[in-house]
């Protein structure tokens, strides 16, 4: 199968600022972000719990509205979901339509999208097989596994043929090994793809793993602590990359980083 | 096979029993009020198989079908915009809480005032009754759609008209399936009521018809058929909503 590569989207965040107001007093989030995505890149985002890096993912896609700074996605500023952009979210249970089947989940964006319908087919079979869920076509959500899940929230981003892929601790509540085999699923697609992709999450072996780059967010309000660059060669292997010496000291950078000590 | 023949049995064995009892308590009755269930079957078999049907029955069903199939769509759309602006339930509230507290029986007299003692006013007086419980909850339905699913609606760029039919209604659907059984029962009443004041025919006429001519067997024949009708249209809608909603059962684990 040829997958046509496409090109990813370009990603800039501008004095990024987040404050939540209403319900009492205000909350002052992230405090002026800074941070340039590459197209191709795999960018990491990790944080101690509740440093704000949902509230960043949120701005970034256009979910929510930043406070003051931009957000500049191929120069265009974002202020809702952007077209070429797509989100896989951390509640897979909640995520997926419980009523349509994986195949309908997947199909539905595109059908709403007024996509003809043989278009339609051929994406939704090859985001099928692309995270390899053939054969589940006409299963509903709930008769998956968390896992499997979600693979399908996952197929249905990559149906809709984005430039730019942003998730937010997509792993976070599956098992160990489903959690590498996803792990290496979203190193496939960046790579058949070519598009930008956007990961956060708080486990900092996954976030030196996967990425090219680590964006380390800590203190109340958020900054950036460091952007730390990941030397480490492709393609990535479960036990070969985390047993390189690269691997642990990277790990080691972050994790003192996150603690606050040095 | 064998368990449907016990899940019949388990279902059944009460009102068997109950009519059992009732048939031999009533045997010996020389009660005029209370005749003996046994003639009662008779007489049943004489009105309902099938002589009356197309007369007393069939208007009667015609009537709550277009009075439900008007109200309860209605009550669809309505409820599905009013639950998605909050300005809008405020505005609305207060005279959706006025007339959904007014029973819909309550409602027929207007009705034959307005268009009459023919089947208009019963029609209407249905499709009345039937909207309330329906929009009250499609309302709720909609208002407390998922924050997650709405934010992939919103990631998908979905108007909001699509995520209004495609992603909130659907998801509600449970909800508003129960207004949606509520209304029919509703409805049904509201049949039979407008049927008692002032019709020539329908099964409600019939009953107080033969009630006010004494005809006492005639009438317990009458409110029997109410009763297997009612009990009817309960199997029927649970057997489309179980159909319809089997994702909801299978996510919830349910395997009844
Ligand atoms: N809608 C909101 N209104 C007010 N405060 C909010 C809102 N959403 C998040 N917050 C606050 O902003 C801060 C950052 O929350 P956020 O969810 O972005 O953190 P996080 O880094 O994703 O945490 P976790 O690792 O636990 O997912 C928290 O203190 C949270 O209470
Ligand atoms: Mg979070």
């Amino acid at each position: 199968m040829t997958h046509p590569k496409r090109t990813g989207a370009r990603l800039e965040l501008k004095d990024v600022t987040k404050t939540y107001t209403g319900h009492g007093e205000d909350k002052h989030v992230l405090d002026r972000i800074n941070c340039i995505v590459e197209p191709g890149e795999f960018l990491s985002i990790v944080g101690p719990s509740g440093v704000g890096k949902t509230t960043l993912l949120r701005l970034l896609t256009g979910l929510t509205p930043v406070t003051s700074g931009e957000i500049l996605l191929d120069g265009k500023r974002v202020t809702s979901p952007p077209e070429d952009l797509a989100i896989v979210l951390q509640e897979y249970t909640r995520s997926l339509m419980p009523w349509l089947t994986v195949e309908k989940n997947i199909e539905l964006p595109l059908k709403l999208k007024k996509i003809a319908k043989e278009e339609r087919r051929e994406r939704v079979q090859s985001a099928i097989l692309e995270v390899g869920l053939e054969g589940n076509d006409s299963r509903y959500p709930w008769q998956l596994s968390g896992g499997m899940q979600q693979r399908v929230a996952i197929a249905r981003a990559l149906a809709s043929r984005p430039r730019i892929l942003v998730m937010d601790e997509p792993f976070a509540s599956v098992d160990a090994q489903t959690r590498l085999d996803l792990e290496d699923l979203v190193l496939k697609v960046r790579d058949d793809f070519g598009i930008t992709t956007l990961l956060v999450t708080h486990d900092m072996d996954e976030a030196v793993y996967l990425a090219d780059r680590v964006l380390v967010l800590t203190g109340k309000p958020a900054h950036v602590a460091a952007e730390i660059a990941v030397p480490l060669g492709y393609p990535r292997d479960q036990v070969d990359t985390r047993a390189h010496p690269d691997f642990g000291h990277l790990r080691g950078e972050i994790y003192q980083l996150i603690r606050g000590k040095r | 096979m064998f368990s449907l023949l016990r899940r019949f049995l388990i279902s059944s064995w009460l009102v068997a029993a109950l009519l059992l009892f009732w048939w031999k308590i009533s045997a010996n009755s020389e009660s005029y009020f209370w005749p003996p269930l046994g003639q009662i079957a008779t007489q049943f078999k004489t009105n309902w198989l099938f002589a009356n049907v197309a007369e007393d029955v069939v208007p009667s069903l015609k009537n709550l079908a277009i009075g439900y199939f008007i109200g309860a769509p209605c009550a669809l759309v309505v409820g599905a915009h009013l639950g998605l602006s909050e300005i809008a339930q405020r505005i609305f509230s207060p005279l959706v809480n006025f007339f959904r507290s007014i029973p819909g029986v309550a409602l027929v007299p207007i009705f034959i005032m307005l268009f009459g003692i023919g089947d208009e006013s019963r029609r209407v007086s249905i499709a009345v009754a039937v909207f309330f419980p329906t929009l009250i909850a499609t309302i709720e339905a909609v208002r407390t759609s998922d924050a997650v699913l709405l934010d992939v609606s919103r990631s998908f760029k979905f108007s909001s008209f699509q995520s209004l039919w495609r992603v909130r209604v659907p998801s509600g659907a449970p909800m508003i399936s129960s207004g949606l059984q509520v209304s029919l029962q509703v409805g049904f009443i509201v049949m039979i009521v407008s049927e008692m004041l002032g019709a020539f025919r329908g099964l409600g006429a019939f009953t107080v018809e033969a009630q006010q001519s004494f005809m006492i067997i005639d009438m317990w024949t009458g409110i029997i058929m109410l009763g297997i009708l009612g009990y009817i249209f309960n199997v029927i809608f649970e057997l489309i909503e179980k159909r319809a909603l089997r994702w909801y059962r299978g996510q919830k684990g349910l395997t009844t």
